[in-house]
């Protein structure tokens, strides 16, 4: 190698270095502004939202001033990454606040940027921009979007159909319960629970009428979610429901029903019902769950419990004794146990 | 005029109940931290204290006590995101605490509080 390509070589490589070391000090450099206009436009939504929560009557603001405020810290339509943490800090602000304030703010949310811009991303190809866009809109309560987000409840990907069906919830309340019947695609269990939980934050007064309508769904995942809000909303009449599902054919809707009738106390002709069903109960291990759930919600019934002692599964058996030998019936277990070793011997002493 | 200090680290937060606690006719001191505590703050014996419990570098409990040792006051309310029945248990077994308002609070409970002293 000799002395010319050496020095090329030495011009390449700190070449290569100050081109790295530009795009740091550019880095760092738009770093530091950006952070600066992020932070200059937290301060001043949080000085909007505040005068507008509290308007001082000497010093009232204007929607026009909000708006203009707003503007000229960069809230524009071709600024959409400014918009996005505005929506942000609006969503997160919201969720900070009850009572007559929180309906205040909804009504500025109604009036001031950001543009449509969650809509928009209602028509993207990304399920992710969706699914984003469908959640943006419901947190913000932009309820002029519904008919937009109402044709995503079966959609195929889960994630945007998740957030259409609590969007559904959210407009609708109990009546979204209407269409639980025409759903097409299976809801998990962590959507069941995630509606049944802003269905009570939002809508915590009972309306039987949707319930009632969607008895009709023969869906699983709608049996289930029927019985998880009957058990939220602590209904006791209508218990039935869960009642009808403990002996259900498919094991997860046994098992949510076993889950949710744990929650309630029934009469004793009610209990003498759930008695005969228990037999039903295909697997044991769901019957050793329900055979919990009457013991520790009724007095011992002992014809029902000596027919268990007398039954086909051995742990079945062995927690049934466990319950007679507490509860004063020593002698039924010690001779359902000595009769099965007729010609045994005691060797004691 | 009686004076308020507002100890919050979400602008948003500290920006409303500023706004709440000066249209109630108090002065109020709103700051984010600790840290921005002037000597003549801590001289100044406030009549409420509305405070995070939330902050870097300490405990919530040890943030109680360190607030109540260091800043003279008459009430101490406290407005945060940690709701937590434990937390709340902890924090009023501390004594001295006026108010426990978990996130999300409703603005008229802490109006009310404010208006009747």
């Amino acid at each position: 190698m000799n002395e010319a390509s050496i020095l090329l070589f030495i011009a390449i490589v700190f070449s290569v270095l100050v081109i790295y070391w530009i795009s740091i000090a550019v880095s760092l450099v738009y770093r530091s502004n950006r952070t600066a206009r992020l932070n200059k436009i937290e301060l001043t939504f949080a000085d909007v939202v505040s005068r507008y929560l509290y308007n001082d009557p000497a010093n009232p603001i204007t929607l026009r001033e909000i708006n203009t405020t707003l503007k000229n810290v960069g809230i524009k339509p071709e600024n959409k990454n400014n918009i996005q943490f505005l929506i942000r800090l609006m969503i997160r602000t919201q969720r900070t606040i009850l009572g007559s304030h929180f309906y205040k703010l909804q009504q500025l949310y109604t009036q001031i940027p950001p543009y449509g811009v969650s809509i928009k991303k209602i028509s993207s190809w990304s399920w992710y921009r969706k699914a984003r866009g469908i959640r943006e809109i419901y947190e913000m309560n932009q309820s002029q979007y519904f008919d937009e987000i109402f044709k995503y409840r079966n959609d195929k990907n889960i994630y945007v159909r998740r957030e259409a069906q609590i969007a559904l919830v959210v407009f609708l309340g109990w009546e979204s319960l209407r269409f639980l019947p025409y759903l097409k695609r299976n809801m998990t269990l962590w959507q069941q629970i995630k509606i049944v939980e802003k269905l009570y934050d939002l809508y915590p007064k009972p309306e039987l009428k949707w319930l009632h309508r969607a008895y009709k769904t023969e869906k699983l995942f709608g049996k289930k979610l029927i019985m998880r809000i009957i058990r939220k909303y602590l209904l006791h009449g209508e218990i039935g429901y869960i009642i009808d599902n403990l002996n259900h054919e498919d094991y997860e809707v046994r098992e949510t029903a076993i889950y949710c009738i744990q929650t309630f106390a029934v009469p004793s002709a009610t209990m003498a019902y759930i008695k005969e069903l228990y037999d039903d109960i295909p697997n044991a291990t769901q019957q050793g769950q329900l055979l919990n759930y009457i013991f520790e919600n009724s007095d011992i019934d002992l014809d029902f419990y000596m027919k268990q002692l007398y039954g086909k599964n051995e742990d079945l058996k062995l927690s049934v004794a466990e319950i007679l030998w507490n509860n004063g019936h020593k002698e039924k277990v010690q001779e359902f146990y000595y009769q099965q070793y007729p010609k045994s011997v005691l060797n004691v002493g | 005029m009686r004076k308020v200090l507002v100890i919050q680290e979400d602008i948003v937060i500290l920006k409303i109940l500023e706004r709440l606690v000066s249209l109630n006719e108090y002065e109020c001191k709103a700051i984010r931290s600790l840290d921005s505590l002037s000597i003549e703050d801590q001289q100044t014996n406030f009549d409420f204290i509305i405070t995070d419990i939330l902050f870097e570098g300490i405990a919530p409990l040890q943030f109680v006590a360190q607030v109540q040792e260091v800043i003279p006051h008459k009430n101490l309310l406290v407005v945060t995101n940690m709701g937590q029945d434990k937390i709340k248990q902890e924090i009023f077994a501390l004594r001295g605490v006026t108010g426990f308002y978990a996130v999300p609070i409703d603005l008229d409970e802490i109006e009310a509080i404010i208006q009747a002293y």
